[in-house]
């Protein structure tokens, strides 16, 4: 029986254990210095113990491995973080574009609402007044507010649906970038194991990837070459290593369309991110806006020339058009104007006689009357202000709801995977004791292995 | 369990929600609404446009109903008017037929008829802002005197009349046209003065007479003209009294709609102002603070 191995083994253990606490403090260093970077994930310092000695029948320890560092993330909720991002930057364009849209439809005296009651209560004091130049000159300045409150609003939901329009192509340059670079560090990582890349190259992939799903909707299949993304509707976007651009073209109605990698048009099918909030400000909410807009101009205008051409001007001659409406309902509120430019063209009199005022009911009906669409001209605009509101206030309500989501995520991420400085402090300490304690091991057998070699000198007699 | 040891997301996030809230009460207590953009509450931005549309008819039909007042007020005093001067006019044939009086006499009380008779055609003519009482929908003045004619005078004016809006879908009929205040088919006004003077200038006592009885009805037909404006006078009344009270109903609803409690919104200004300073207390408090603080620095 010889126990000569022992002191050895305890060396090598000794040199183990400060292998050991060296790599972990590392790791605490690189903690801490990475404590505010954006993506970062920390790590931690895996040991794992060693197989036993067995001499004879005695079994002692084996000592400690460093296996590595770990990069501690949960990709299942970074998924849920990608999801609610995208949900968020497209409810949130869609937000911002819509309180703009929303101030046209605000009573500002220059609105519609306010131009409908000017054009309103001119009629009624025409009523009174039907001899009066100035009420007619009023009346008549009144319509052109009316029709220029008509083209005001509407520029300014077109002016929201070109800016909506403008993000396209930039979003899509952004994703093309986004792409390519993941495509590249999706290479990188199938090269070398998960154990040795440390989490740096994950954590800037997973950055990226963050940062794409704002962009547009996206879904992850990891696969055995790295991630596999497309968008939400399955156009790939990076496959392993490789990339695929998206592209834009001018499309016939005039605005950007999104083309995937073989030039087919993907715009209706994008959900989600800012590309997914753009398209659906631009192709479906504005337009819903503008078509009940453009047919109230329409039905408006032509049911007030209606009522013009039933009676005669202050010049007995019978009632022209007093709106000028384009012919294409599509252009009825951007383009409506007032055709008549003298005040005494107006249809005032029933009867040709110049003090009557029989007409001027039937213009105050057009006002007040249903239209076409089974609206009157206040409920059809009351409707729309509705529908503007609503839709602003929903997505206001839906963008707190999900960054309170969102928030909810980061936390939980953030306790998965965010560096605490009050833990890395301890475990500065921890590995600094544990690191001093393997140092006084080696210097222990140093001393241990000198004592036994010099056993058999003279000198020490 | 790990709990996320970065609060910095949180604490911005409840400060700017906080500030938000701050905003909020902020802008109404300054503009003293609760509804600044449609989607700060979308029915009520709703209701709201009708509101406006209105409030703004009433505005105008309530000055309508004032000026059109005081047009038939003027119509109804000019009849009055006009009542006074027939019935001197009846006296004078009285005195004309009674047979005593020397023939300048007679030609005298004639030219006091002939002036009544101008008097009259001239309270036909009454205009009010530019439009004649009695012309119907004509611009022309009414009534001229015309010598040649059998009744003195001629009828410019036309059989129309007007309605003026005073409410939603209704209006009111506010003149009667000369045609129809002063003649119909039996009696006519300027014509049975003029018929006066015509017998009083002749002498003929019995013409005198029988002229004299035809002003005394043409008396009663005017009175009963001042009924139509009397009884236009009392629907505008009571129109005024409607529209008032749809003034109040609709700044009423204006006020539920978008209006905020004064009380209330001070209230909440003064609470949103605690939590802000509260919110931004606890972060000053909470950030700084790690291990580190107090551990020994290594000597």
């Amino acid at each position: 029986m010889t126990r000569m191995g022992g002191l050895n083994a305890s060396l090598l253990i000794g040199m183990q254990a400060l292998d050991a606490a060296q790599g972990a403090l590392t790791a605490t260093s690189n903690n801490i210095a990475n404590v505010n970077t954006p993506g970062y994930t920390r790590e931690v310092a895996q040991f794992s113990e060693n197989g036993e000695n067995q001499t004879g029948d005695e079994v002692t320890g084996g000592g400690v491995t460093l296996d590595g560092l770990q990069s501690i993330r949960d990709e299942l909720l970074n998924i849920q973080i990608q999801q609610q991002t995208s949900l968020q930057s497209s409810v949130n364009t869609q937000s911002s574009s819509l309180q703009q849209v929303q101030t046209f439809f605000t009573s500002s005296g220059n609105d519609l609402a306010s131009a409908l009651t000017a054009f309103s209560g001119g009629l009624a004091q025409l009523s009174a007044n039907p001899g009066s130049t100035a009420t007619q000159q009023s009346v008549l300045a009144n319509g052109q507010n009316l029709a220029s409150a008509f083209n005001t609003t509407a520029q300014g939901l077109t002016a929201a649906q070109s800016d909506a329009d403008r993000q396209v192509p930039q979003t899509v340059t952004q994703i093309n970038s986004l792409t390519q670079q993941i495509a590249q560090l999706n290479g990188q990582l199938s090269q070398v194991p998960a154990a040795e890349s440390g989490g740096t190259t994950e954590d800037q992939l997973d950055q990226l990837v963050q940062q794409l799903s704002g962009l547009t909707g996206i879904a992850i299949t990891q696969g055995t070459d790295g991630e596999t993304i497309t968008t939400a509707n399955g156009t790939p976007l990076v496959i392993g290593g490789q990339s695929f651009n998206l592209q834009t073209s001018t499309g016939t109605n005039g605005f950007q369309q999104v083309l995937d990698s073989n030039g087919n048009n993907i715009t209706s099918s994008i959900q989600g991110g800012t590309l997914g909030g753009a398209i659906g400000i631009r192709d479906q909410v504005i337009p819903g806006f503008l078509s009940q807009l453009n047919t109230l101009a329409s039905q408006l205008g032509t049911a007030f020339n209606t009522a013009q051409a039933q009676g005669f001007d202050s010049n007995g001659n019978a009632g022209t058009n007093f709106f000028t409406i384009p012919t294409n309902t599509n252009d009825a509120a951007a383009g409506i104007s007032v055709a008549i430019s003298n005040p005494a063209q107006i249809a005032i009199s029933s009867d040709g006689s110049a003090d009557s005022n029989g007409n001027v009911a039937n213009l105050s009906a057009a006002l007040t009357n249903k239209l076409p669409s089974g609206q009157t001209p206040a409920n059809a605009y009351a409707d729309l202000v509705f529908q503007v509101g609503s839709a602003t206030s929903n997505a206001n309500t839906q963008s707190t709801a999900i960054g309170q989501n969102l928030t909810q995520l980061t936390n939980q991420q953030g306790a998965v995977s965010a560096v605490d400085v009050n833990e890395e402090t301890t475990n500065l300490m921890r590995y600094q004791a544990a690191y001093e304690a393997a140092s006084r091991i080696v210097s222990t057998i140093q001393v241990l292995d000198n004592a036994a070699l010099n056993m058999g000198s003279s000198s020490s007699f | 369990m790990r709990i996320n040891p970065n609060v910095v997301p949180t604490i911005l996030a409840d400060l700017q929600q906080s500030q938000v809230s701050l905003d909020t009460a902020l802008q109404q207590v300054s503009t003293g609404k609760s509804v600044n953009v449609p989607s700060d509450n979308p029915t009520a931005a709703a209701a709201m446009v009708q509101n406006t549309i209105e409030s703004g008819d009433v505005d105008q039909y309530t000055q309508n109903v004032n000026s059109v007042l005081s047009t038939v007020q003027s119509a109804d005093s000019v009849l009055s008017d006009v009542v006074k001067s027939l019935t001197q006019a009846v006296s004078l044939g009285t005195e004309g037929a009674n047979g005593v009086n020397s023939a300048a006499d007679q030609q005298e009380i004639a030219t006091q008829v002939q002036g009544i008779f101008a008097n009259v055609l001239s309270a036909a003519n009454t205009s009010v802002g530019g439009a004649f009482l009695f012309g119907g929908t004509s611009i022309a003045t009414p009534y001229t005197a015309d010598p040649s004619s059998s009744t003195g005078f001629t009828y410019s004016g036309n059989d129309d009349s007007n309605s003026v809006a005073v409410g939603d879908q209704m209006s009111v009929q506010v003149n009667l046209p000369g045609s129809q205040v002063f003649s119909n088919s039996t009696t006519n006004v300027l014509g049975s003065l003029n018929s006066l003077v015509t017998a009083l200038k002749s002498g003929n006592a019995s013409d005198i007479t029988s002229a004299t009885s035809a002003v005394d009805s043409a008396v009663n037909y005017i009175s009963q003209q001042q009924v139509f404006y009397g009884n236009v006078e009392s629907q505008l009344n009571s129109q005024q009294t409607t529209l008032q009270q749809d003034t109040v109903t609709l700044s009423t609803q204006e006020n539920n709609l978008i209006g905020v409690n004064e009380a209330t919104a001070a209230t909440n200004l003064s609470q949103a102002e605690t939590d802000n300073s509260a919110a931004l207390a606890a972060a000053a408090k909470v950030l700084p603070n790690t291990l580190l603080n107090f551990l020994q620095p290594p000597s």
